[in-house]
């Protein structure tokens, strides 16, 4: 299946708007022969407001400075406590961020009141002083959420013309499942629906509607199959919900992979009676839910949370009917909520308690996602160490080199490397050309066992290991070709001062945030 | 290197060539002094017999269906009279053959032959006519020394373009080492010249003063560069000559070391080296290779049989530096180089054995070699290597990564032929595996798989589970399983209507 992001359906809506309104016939004849069509009536809203963001991430390869600035426009739903809601796509990384109302085209600054990167949603605040933002608020009211959709429901899809007229395009509900929003690994519950949406030069965070309330946020088109995903009211509230103390917490997670026992010869294998469904676990990742309620490989999944789940890993929602067990996990519960896993194993049916946790995207050993800051590096004498990211990886598209596909195969299997007590795994990333690092320029994506004789678990540790050269001379030890290369000391430091000012102007030689 | 281009004059690749250009008018001020002859070429003489061509029909092994015999096809080289009944021409000439004819200017009759010996790493292959009787009369060629740049040369053979033998010419352009596309792996001497070397050149002589002083062997594709063509140089080719010698090819033999540069002033001190250039530090180093047990990473190499090592990897022979495997490339297996290499700062002395690297093979086109495979109950395992790897064009992550750091991480320790389930063959009994393919085999039924005949054997071994076959992934934490008494019955069905006459190939048994 071809998904779209919404940064291409902008694209293309850049350029229709672009274009040059078509001639119109002579004016004197076009006015005597065609009657002017009657006026329809005009639609408006005042729970919308136009979002414009200039967005600015780091550059992966050199992540002291940030690429270019992009300009993003989006809408936002007004909700109660002058907050704006929008998807995280249209608030990550940006470093400028406007509301405007789209009649008028009174503007407000704007700031990040919370966001979840893996749920793709943000909720803005007025950045500015109280007059200001009680006057940007006058006429706006906010709107409820709706949880409550089923399959062959009409929605309407919300957007906003030049003048701020309203466009209602109508949407019904085709589907309910789960699949994946924007950044690896998330999968919640989406409604698809089939219906051809217009190109309007603000497309990020178009709102669905039903009966004047908000069922969910537009999360991508298709446009070649004419299919919209949207990113429905449940995850919404639960956002809302989550946000309630001031702080995101973001959604629990399971963190085991599971297979289906559709197979009946593997099921006679597992000891399965021919009508149990049950899903086998063939992987418990570390540190999170599963891991800490005891689940382990070789399991089979019952029923979680008194919903029995069948051989395919669905279970009978009350709310949305047959949906994938993960919906259970990260979409119906919260950070805290009980958890309670019937399993068989070997052979006997055993109950595993325990409390929904998740796995913070720092905690693993490769950054899955990195915004709003810039990856951990840290520069001596010409040598850039960095935490191995999947932006970075992600950077070298299709076209990987042997070391960036050996990297990337060693961030989907994360187990040997955490064993060895690694937290993060620190690479050589590249080497400027310092004379310290003389001979080291063909370096790049070598994994950093030791410095100076210190284990380098995480980037701390390497700047720790800095401070003792032996003998006025680093030793790095990698776990690859070429093992092992020496630095001066007294040069390194010499080189780093002239990275940190002259023609590289790196500024900071090390970003070390956990 | 994908636009190297073998220039055996195979069928397949004659329909794919753009038309030829129409020939221009010679212009030329002086013919070539060929094989010390006239200037003029009297075919009539018959003095050219002894550069023939060789009509080869082949089979392409079928890695798809591994049961079946595979694609025959037919090519077309040249080779040249090297001794009695002994006509040199390139390996790939008269690979995967199953059927061998030379046939010379003068006389149009087919002469059966066989190939005598065949060295696939430097890509040359002695054949002989099946009866010499024909060939008794002819003269051999003389083989002659590395010509010198910007020297001419005259490229005899029977390349696209026409039936009868073609005289092209050229200078010397390029001295250097290169990657001989036949295996893709292995490099060696090679010599470039702007004569045209055309498909179908392949395995013919390239001559300075009557002498043969090259093997055409293979070039560029027009689209890529022009003028480009090269030939195997006379120190290859004596090499070979000299392998042969006792009756069987023995194959290149390999350092099988990774050497990185000694540049940066705080590794020369901290390595305590002096400040002489000499000495280059080991990187990696393949413990089951020549070098294993002998030197480790981190060693610095100083003197390779005698001759300083710099800390670029150079060796100065007879006057030129040159990458030390140069040094290693004339010798043989089982020949000693003696090495002095600093551990800890202390200067050692050691002795490397040199043989042939064998994990090295499965990295590069292996030929006249019919697929192994093991099939059962539809399941269909095959070992991983490059003709697997370019044929079935495997998109699997993990088998990937393997053959991508086969060497570098030394998977061949413990998988010395890792075993891919390559295919389910769709039956009532497998129905459900569709989908766990293509996957790399970590055991069965308990079984630690390291070769194919480890599949054989486990498959017949009861596991911890006696009535089920179970095959384990390296990366899928879903076992395969099978009850044995349905996959049992199955099988002999699965073999019936897919028309698989042999249910595995393990290898021809040696002599």
């Amino acid at each position: 299946m071809i998904r779209f992001l919404l940064i291409s359906v902008l694209s293309a809506a850049g350029l229709a708007s672009a274009e040059v309104p078509k001639a119109a016939p002579n004016p004197v004849t076009a006015g005597a022969l065609v009657p002017a069509p009657p006026r329809a009536p005009v639609l408006r809203t005042d729970s919308l407001v136009r979002v414009n963001a200039t967005v600015q991430a780091y550059d992966v390869f050199q992540p002291w400075q940030k690429q270019s600035p992009a300009g993003r426009r989006g809408l936002g739903v007004v909700m109660p406590g002058r907050r704006i809601l929008v998807t995280a796509q249209m608030a990550a990384d940006a470093t400028y961020l406007e509301l405007e109302l789209p009649e008028s085209e009174m503007k407000l600054p704007a700031r990040v009141a919370g966001i979840d990167y893996e749920t793709n949603l943000a909720v803005l605040e007025g950045a500015s002083s109280p007059e200001r933002v009680d006057a940007f608020f006058a006429g706006l009211k906010s709107i409820e959420v709706e949880t409550s959709v089923s399959v062959g429901d009409m929605l309407n899809t919300w957007q906003t013309s030049r003048v701020g007229d309203l466009i209602v395009t109508p949407l019904r509900v085709s589907k309910i499942l789960t699949s994946i929003y924007t950044v690896e690994g998330s999968n919640y519950l989406v409604y698809e629906g089939q219906g051809i949406l217009r190109s309007e030069g603000n497309s990020f965070t178009l709102p669905i509607v039903k009966g004047g309330k908000l069922a969910g946020l537009l999360l991508r088109y298709d446009s070649k199959n004419q299919v919209t995903t949207v990113l429905p009211g449940l995850i919404i509230s639960q956002f809302l919900k989550d946000m309630e103390d001031g702080k995101v917490n973001g959604f629990p997670s399971l963190g085991a992979q599971l297979q289906p026992t559709m197979d009946e010869q593997f099921r006679e294998y597992l000891g399965l009676k021919p009508n149990q469904g049950g899903m086998f676990v063939s992987a418990v990742l570390k540190g999170n839910t599963a891991e800490k309620i005891g689940l382990k490989k070789g399991d089979i999944i019952l029923s979680m949370n008194g919903f029995a789940i069948d051989s395919r890993g669905d279970y009978n929602d009350p709310d949305y009917g047959r949906l994938n067990m993960s919906h259970i996990v990260r979409g119906r519960a919260r950070i805290g909520d009980a958890l309670e896993v019937v399993i068989l194993r070997d052979g006997k049916e055993t109950t595993l308690k325990g409390k929904l946790s998740r796995k913070e995207p720092g905690e693993n050993l490769v950054w899955p996602y990195i915004f709003d800051r810039g990856p951990n590096y840290l520069v001596n004498g010409g040598l850039i160490f960095q935490e191995l990211t999947k932006p970075y990886l992600n950077a070298f598209g299709e076209n990987r080199s042997a070391s960036a596909m050996r990297l990337s195969y060693l961030s989907d299997h994360p187990e040997e490397l955490e064993d060895e007590g690694r937290k993060k795994l620190v690479f050589l990333s590249m080497v400027l050309p310092t004379p310290a690092a003389q001979g080291y320029g063909d370096l790049g994506g070598i994994i950093v066992n030791r410095i100076n004789g210190k284990a380098i678990n995480q980037l701390s540790d390497a700047e720790e290991a800095f401070k003792s050269p032996k003998d006025g001379i680093h030793v790095i030890e990698f776990a690859d070709f070429p093992r092992l290369i020496h630095l001066d000391a007294e040069q390194a430091d010499k080189d780093n001062e002239m990275l940190k000012g002259g023609r590289f102007r790196i500024g900071t030689l090390s970003r070390i945030e956990y | 290197m994908t636009s190297l281009l073998r220039l055996s004059l195979l069928l397949g690749f004659v329909a794919g060539l753009p038309a030829l250009a129409a020939p221009e008018p010679g212009a030329q001020s002086k013919p070539g002094k060929i094989n010390g002859t006239a200037d003029a070429i009297d075919l009539a003489s018959g003095e050219w017999d002894n550069v023939v061509n060789i009509e080869v029909s082949v089979l392409y092994p079928n890695y798809q269906e591994p049961w079946n015999a595979g694609q025959p096809s037919g090519g077309s080289g040249t080779g040249f009279l090297i001794g009695k009944n002994q006509f040199m021409t390139n390996a790939h000439v008269v690979s995967n053959a199953t059927r061998i004819m030379i046939r010379t200017t003068n006389d149009p009759a087919p002469h059966p032959a066989r190939i005598v010996h065949i060295a696939h790493d430097c890509d040359l292959a002695i054949i002989e006519a099946v009866n010499g009787d024909s060939f008794a009369h002819l003269k051999p060629l003389e083989i002659g020394e590395v010509p010198k740049l910007n020297t001419e040369v005259n490229v005899l053979g029977y390349p696209i373009g026409g039936d009868r033998i073609s005289v092209t010419r050229g200078v010397v352009s390029r001295i250097d080492f290169r990657t001989y596309a036949h295996t893709n792996v292995d490099s060696h001497l090679t010599i470039q010249v702007d004569a045209a070397i055309n498909p179908g050149n392949s395995g013919g002589p390239v001559l300075q003063d009557g002498r043969v002083v090259g093997v055409a062997f293979q070039g560029y594709s027009g689209r890529v560069a022009q003028n480009v063509g090269y030939m195997i140089p006379v120190p290859v080719m004596r090499r070979f000559l000299q392998d042969v010698e006792d009756g069987q090819y023995d194959h290149y033999v390999d350092l099988s070391l990774d050497d990185f540069s000694i540049e940066n002033p705080a590794q020369v001190k901290a390595l305590g080296l002096a400040e002489d250039g000499v000495g280059v530090l080991v990187g990696d180093v393949a413990e089951v290779g020549s070098a294993g047990g002998v030197l480790k990473a981190g060693d610095v190499l100083v003197s390779l049989g005698g001759n300083p090592v710099f800390n670029n990897g150079l060796v100065r022979v007879d006057g030129d530096l040159v990458d030390m495997n140069e040094v290693v490339e004339r010798k043989f297996a089982g020949d000693k180089v003696a090495v002095e290499y600093l551990r800890d700062g202390k200067r050692e002395k050691g002795e490397i054995v040199l043989k042939r690297f064998e994990p090295y093979v499965k990295l590069g086109s292996q030929y006249d070699k019919r697929p192994h495979y093991v099939m059962y109950a539809g399941m269909v395992f095959q070992p991983l290597d490059r003709d697997l790897m370019d044929n079935l064009r495997l998109n699997d992550k993990t088998i990937n990564h393997l053959f991508d750091n086969y060497l570098s991480q030394k998977m061949y320790v413990e998988r010395p032929e890792p075993v891919v389930l390559t295919n389910v063959l769709p039956d009532e009994v497998n129905t459900y595996l569709q989908g766990l393919y293509p996957a790399l085999v970590d055991e069965i039924n308990g079984v630690k798989i390291r070769t194919l005949a480890d599949v054989k054997t486990a498959l017949a071994k009861e596991g911890a589970k006696k009535d089920f076959v179970e095959v384990r992934f390296v990366d899928n934490g879903r076992p395969l399983v099978l009850k044995r008494v349905l996959a049992d019955a199955a099988h002999p069905r699965i073999m019936k209507n897919y028309n698989i006459r042999e249910d595995a190939h393990l290898g021809d048994a040696k002599p």
